[in-house]
Parts: structure tokens; sequence; C-alpha cells
């Protein structure tokens, strides 16, 4: 008997094809192909040229500048927003009074813009009225207000990734905790019969079997940090202290009108960002069978 | 069934194609003529809508609806970058900010506006016209004066024994200097040090003050010599915020902050290079400042004497790609109209008046105001806005943004003390002289 093909699943996932394809794949293969062109609308005509446009911007102090404090945004980034994360998520597998509550605000930074996040904490990290010099001053920690931002490269950097682990700690708790709570009780039960304390449970059972959870929050901690952009801009202006990859894609194109090399710069990024993401699948990445 | 309508097979064709026209939109196919329907043009600001009242107005007499839609400005800028880039449209009317003149007039990315009005008679009543034309072309009409002005705490002056104001940039300091050994405030002097736009703005003003300018009409800088203006007002700025004249967290402070965290409230006592209007709707507004009648406006203390201050206007203009550029150009022309302007300012009331709007550009637009005294510190502000000058005498460089990104990224670097001085000035000179020499 022939067997009759089912249409159904194609057509219900073809809006989501058709949506990347337009919306992802378009753009990308368009940015690809015009990445090796001179665009360059104040200095016309448009024409190939090579690799002309990737050598010119890895010449550029600019960009060298802003990939060296990228690379400080990631490390710090993607190490709080995943020990934050585990740690969240750890306390919020426990059954207690107020946890959906807890959730609900856990994720409240999480769906704020990055603009609000920046303005919000320029008011706690501003050197002339913030919130934190007055509590520090008001308990005697300091004799006069300190300057968080924009004096100190490492100071300024990690003051403003602080802001974006604020915004992103709650899904790596959420994706982490998915994974938690699919953990049979049973195998903790067994493991306490076998002598395991709480430390001893969490560093060989719970730490290998969340790794599927720890992988994804390790790839979108890294896309949102290399990708940082709102929380520099507001909180330290274009100051080269703290200018990320992205605010250099942006002052590339639409500042400088190159778009040619804005279009290579976002073609590293986005071929860094593939790279990474290949390489921490493959180490931390695990299938996990109950 | 019986009464069932018998429908041909023509019949049913032309349905279908009636059907299908109009599912495309052609519904004028289907349908007899109508009337031309009114005109909506698309206005894209970086600012409020302007009071309802006064926009039906507009509509009432010209049959024009206005969908005004507020971005902020550095957006706005990547939109019209963007759209115009990619030739679409995306606006009938649009921002033509001071800054942009240059690129904009060099890309041909808006229509010469003297097409459409008759900006040579504009031009005696518009003093700031000049910085929006470019090879000939009026690129967009300025909509506010918007120029930099000096403002000066005159209560904390004068608790400084200081009653006479400096006419000069030397007794300036000087003031300011007694003003902190007084102790009167810990740092007298806001400069907004965040590397921003406003931060190359300020740095102009400072260097228009010690005489000189900053590009040649060549584009090539004038500021690389320690004798040069642009050099002493890069390193009188610096100086100030490392004797501690301004405030140390200034360094990351933008220009709008500084005015409403530190001069609206009374924690330094003067601002070089302030907005003008800023006395009325910002120093003297209660809700918003604890200096109210407190602040004044300062003819800009120059080298030898009061020297003219520097226009930065917001602008507005038609993008190539406008939709209904003549309908644009009937708003744009009422919207820069003299009496117009002063209603946007209140000159007839709060109904009529845009928020956040207070200075007309137009020289009659501020004497209705003057007349009704209802724009404070007006008549020193109009003697200013007589003498304003342009930043760039020569119009503002094609390549403006990425030489202000060097401006305020290496100034921001001299006040934080990662480099010298000497070595900002330099690292601006050379992008000028790159950018200058089309490479």
């Amino acid at each position: 008997m022939k067997k009759k093909t089912d249409f159904l699943p194609y057509a219900l996932i073809s809006p989501l094809i058709i949506f990347i394809v337009l919306l992802a794949l378009t753009p990308a293969a368009f940015t690809t192909i015009a990445a090796f062109f001179k665009v360059q609308p104040l200095n016309p005509p448009t024409h190939f040229s090579g690799l002309e446009n990737f050598r010119d911007i890895l010449h550029n102090a600019n960009v060298i500048s802003s990939l060296g404090n990228t690379f400080i945004y990631i490390i710090i980034g993607v190490t709080l927003s995943t020990v934050l994360g585990i740690y969240f998520a750890v306390i919020l597998q426990r059954r207690f009074v107020g946890r959906s509550i807890l959730i609900a605000v856990l994720i409240l930074p999480w769906a704020l813009p990055g603009v609000v996040e920046g303005i919000l904490w320029t008011g706690i990290w501003d050197a002339n009225t913030g919130v934190l010099n007055s509590v520090l001053k008001s308990m005697h920690l300091i004799t006069h207000y300190q300057v968080f931002l924009g004096q100190h490269k490492f100071l300024t950097i990690l003051a403003i990734e602080v802001v974006q682990v604020w915004q992103i700690t709650p899904l790596s708790t959420i994706l982490i905790l998915a994974v938690l709570q699919n953990i049979p009780d049973d195998l903790y039960e067994a493991a306490t019969i076998d002598g395991s304390n709480g430390r001893k449970s969490f560093r060989y059972l719970t730490l290998p079997l969340i790794r599927p959870g720890i992988a994804i929050a390790v790839v979108q901690s890294i896309i949102a940090t290399l990708n940082i952009f709102d929380q520099p801009y507001i909180l330290n202006g274009a100051a080269s202290t703290a200018n990320s990859l992205a605010m250099e894609t942006y002052a590339v194109s639409f500042q400088n009108l190159n778009f040619g090399q804005g279009y290579a710069l976002s073609l590293l990024i986005t071929l860094f960002t593939l790279f990474i993401s290949v390489i921490v699948a493959k180490f931390i990445y695990k299938k996990v069978e109950y | 069934m019986q009464n069932a309508i018998k429908i041909s097979k023509s019949q049913k064709s032309i349905a279908i194609v009636v059907a299908v026209a109009s599912a495309f939109g052609f519904a004028s196919l289907a349908a007899p003529a109508k009337a031309a329907s009114p005109v909506t043009i698309s206005v894209v600001l970086a600012a409020p809508p302007l009071p309802p009242a006064m926009l039906a107005e507009f509509t009432k007499a010209t049959g024009i609806n206005v969908k005004w839609t507020q971005v902020d400005w550095d957006s706005l800028q990547t939109k019209i970058a963007a759209g115009s880039t990619a030739n679409t449209y995306y606006a009938d009317a649009t921002d033509v900010d001071w800054s942009r003149v240059g690129q904009l007039g060099k890309l041909n990315w808006f229509l010469p506006m003297e097409k459409y009005l008759d900006t040579k008679a504009l031009a005696t009543d518009m003093p700031q016209l000049s910085s929006f034309t470019k090879n000939g072309h009026v690129v967009g009409i300025p909509y506010d004066a918007s120029f930099m002005v000096t403002t000066v705490n005159k209560a904390l002056f004068a608790k400084a024994g200081i009653t006479k104001m400096p006419t000069t940039i030397d007794e300036y300091t000087a003031d300011l200097k007694a003003v902190k050994a007084k102790n009167v405030v810990q740092y007298p002097l806001n400069i907004p040090f965040a590397a921003a736009e406003g931060l190359s703005t300020y740095w102009y003003e400072t260097t228009g003050a010690f005489g000189g300018h900053i590009l040649d009409a060549a584009g090539k800088p004038l500021f690389t010599d320690p004798a040069s203006a642009g050099y002493k007002a890069a390193a009188w700025m610096v100086n100030a915020v490392k004797t501690g004249l301004v405030p140390p967290g200034n360094i990351n402070v933008a220009d709008s902050q500084g005015q409403q965290t530190l001069m609206a409230k009374g924690k330094v006592a003067s601002t070089f290079s302030d907005y003008s209007g800023n006395v009325g709707s910002l120093y003297d507004v209660a809700a918003s400042s604890s200096v109210v009648h407190q602040v004044q406006y300062l003819a800009t203390p120059g080298a030898s004497g009061p020297t003219s201050n520097l226009g930065n206007p917001d602008g507005i203009g038609i993008p190539v790609k406008a939709k209904n550029p003549a309908a644009a150009a009937k708003f744009i022309s009422w919207f820069t109209d003299g009496k117009n302007m002063a209603d946007f300012a209140g000159a007839n009331g709060t109904a009529r008046t845009w928020v956040g709007y207070f200075f007309p550009s137009r020289l009659s637009g501020i004497a209705i105001l003057n007349k009704k005294g209802s724009i404070i510190g007006g008549d020193v502000l109009a003697g200013m806005l007589k003498t304003s000058a342009a930043v760039f005498p020569q119009g503002a460089p094609a390549w403006y943004p990425e030489f202000s990104g060097a401006v305020y990224t290496n100034l921001h670097a001299a006040a934080a003390g990662t480099m010298t001085v000497d070595a900002a000035i330099k690292a601006i000179g050379a992008v000028a002289t790159k950018l200058s020499s089309g490479k």
C-alpha cells in the first residue's frame, strides 16, 4: 500500500521556516556578500574590495580596543551569570512559601530593556549623586564620593557587566532549573543511602546531570555579552575604557557611514559567536539519560 | 433551491477578478471613483508631538494630516542613514541636525528646501539658516534657535563676594577659583566629560571663547598648535577637572544630566556651555530646580571680552524618498512660521505650548515672545542670537560625526587621565587631517 505523505507537519513549521529565511538567513547572506565590497556612501562608488574591509578593521585601534573589552565582558558575564544561575536554580528547586512569586520577581530584570537598566543603574553608580556612594558614605566606608565608571578600565567594565549579569542571570537560572527539575529524586535518595552528603551529591550528581542546561545557559550568556551595547552606551558613553564590539560596529556603520567595514565586523562577530558556541556545546553539553 | 440566483460563468469570472483586485489593494478597479482622500504626512523628530490644537489647526487650513513619530536622537540618525542608504521611504519630514548638514548635503539624502520655500526671504529673519546650507542648497530649516550660552548662579557667585560678572575667560576662571576657595560649593564648574556629543560642543564653544575656530575652510585642524585657541580650550577644560573646579564624577556626566543634577540643584555655580533657554525651562522651574531665580545668562566670556555664541540648532527637512514632499514643505512652512513658533514657546497659553520647546529660530518669533514678556531672559538671548555664529563657518564637514567621535573620546580620555592633553589633541588632529584628505 502506497504511504500517503502527511503535509501537516510541514505546513505547521512553514511560518517558522519563512521567518528564519526572510529575517535571519537572507540578511546574513547579504551581509556576508557585502562584507567583501567597499560600501561608503560618502566615498562612492561601491565596488568589490576582497579582504580590504577585514584588513582595515583589524588595523583599527578602536576595534582592537573594543575586542579586548568585549573579551573581559564575556569572561565576567559568563562566569557570574552561570555561577549565579546554578546557585539560584538549586535554591529555587526546593519548595518553599513564596517560591512562585520569587521566580516571577527574578524574571523582571530579564524582561527590562537594556537601555532602561542602564538608566536605572546610572542612579546607582553615579559619582556625583549615586545611591552607592551615598550608602557607602553614610556607613563611613568612604570619606568622599568615588568614581566607579570611566576612570579605571577594569572597574568600569566590571560595573557595567554587573548590570548585564543582573539582566541575563534570570534566563540562566530558568534554563538550569528546567533541567534540574527533571532529575529523579530516586537518584538523590540512592546517593544518601550510599553515604553521600549534600556537597558530594551536588558535585557528583547535580552538576553532571545539569550539564545540558549549563551549556545552553553559557551559550546564551556568550551571545548576550558578545553583543553588549545598551549598558556600556548608557553608562559610559562611547569612551574607549569600556566600548564593546557591538558599539564599534554601530560607530563604523552609522557614525562613519562605512557600511562595508560594518558588514565585515558583523560577519566576524557572527562567526566568532558560532565558533565559541560550538566549542561550548562540544565541551560542556552532554546528553543525559536517567 | 427554487429562488437561488443564477450566476453565469462570465459573471463568476468578473467576481473573481474583482475579489482578487480588491485583495491586492486595487479597490479602485471595483469601486466607483471617489474624491481624493486627504493627504497624510509622516513627521519623525526627536521631540514630543506638537499640541493637538495646533496640529488640528494646520489640518483644517491645509487638509493635510500629520502623523507624528518621536524617536530618540541617536536612533533617528541611524534611521535616516539606514533608510537613505536603502533608498526607501521612512518619513516625509524629519530631523536635520546642524552637525549633519555637511553629510546630508553631500549625500543628497534631502531635497533642496529652496525649491519649496522662499529661503532667501527666510534668511533675513532666521540668522542660523546659513548653518543649514551646503553647496548652495538649503538642506533643512532650523525650527529652534538652540545655541550655547554661559549660565551663572549669581547667588553662589555673590556668596563668594562676586557681584561684577566676568567678561573674559581669565576673569571667569578667577571667579570660579574664588567660589571654590571660599567653599561656597566644592566644585563650581560643570563640564560634561562623558564621551558624548555634549563634550564636543562644549569644546567648540570654549575654543570660540579663546578666540579661534576648530577647522579651516579645507577642514584641516586649527587646534594642534599649543598656542591655538582649540588647544588652550582643551587644556583649560582638562585643567579644570584636575584642579578641582569640576566634580571628579563629571568624567561620566552627559550635558543634560549635568544641567539637571548639578546646575539645577545648586551643586555647581556655572556651566560655561549651557543650552539657550535652560533658565526658563529648567533652572526657574521649581519642580526640577532648587535654584529658582538664581541663574542668569552671561555673555560668553572671551579672550579679551564677551564673544559670540556658537549655534547648534535643530532643523527639519524633506528626505528624497518622501511620498508627499509638497505637503511636507507646507508643513515645514507652517511649523517654522514666526507666530506659530512663538505659540510653541508659550506666547498664547498652555494649549498651544509645545513641551520642551523654548526658543524660536526666527527673530520675529522672539519679538512676539519678548513683547508678551513670556520668555525669561528673552532680551539677553535675542541679543545673543543676533550675534551667534556657526561652529564651522564653512559648514559642518561631511565627515563631522566621525570627527566628533574622535573629539569626545580623546577629550574624555584626557580628563580621565589615561592620556595627556597633548596626545588627545594630536589624536583628534590626526583624525581631522585624515578625513579632510579624503582618506
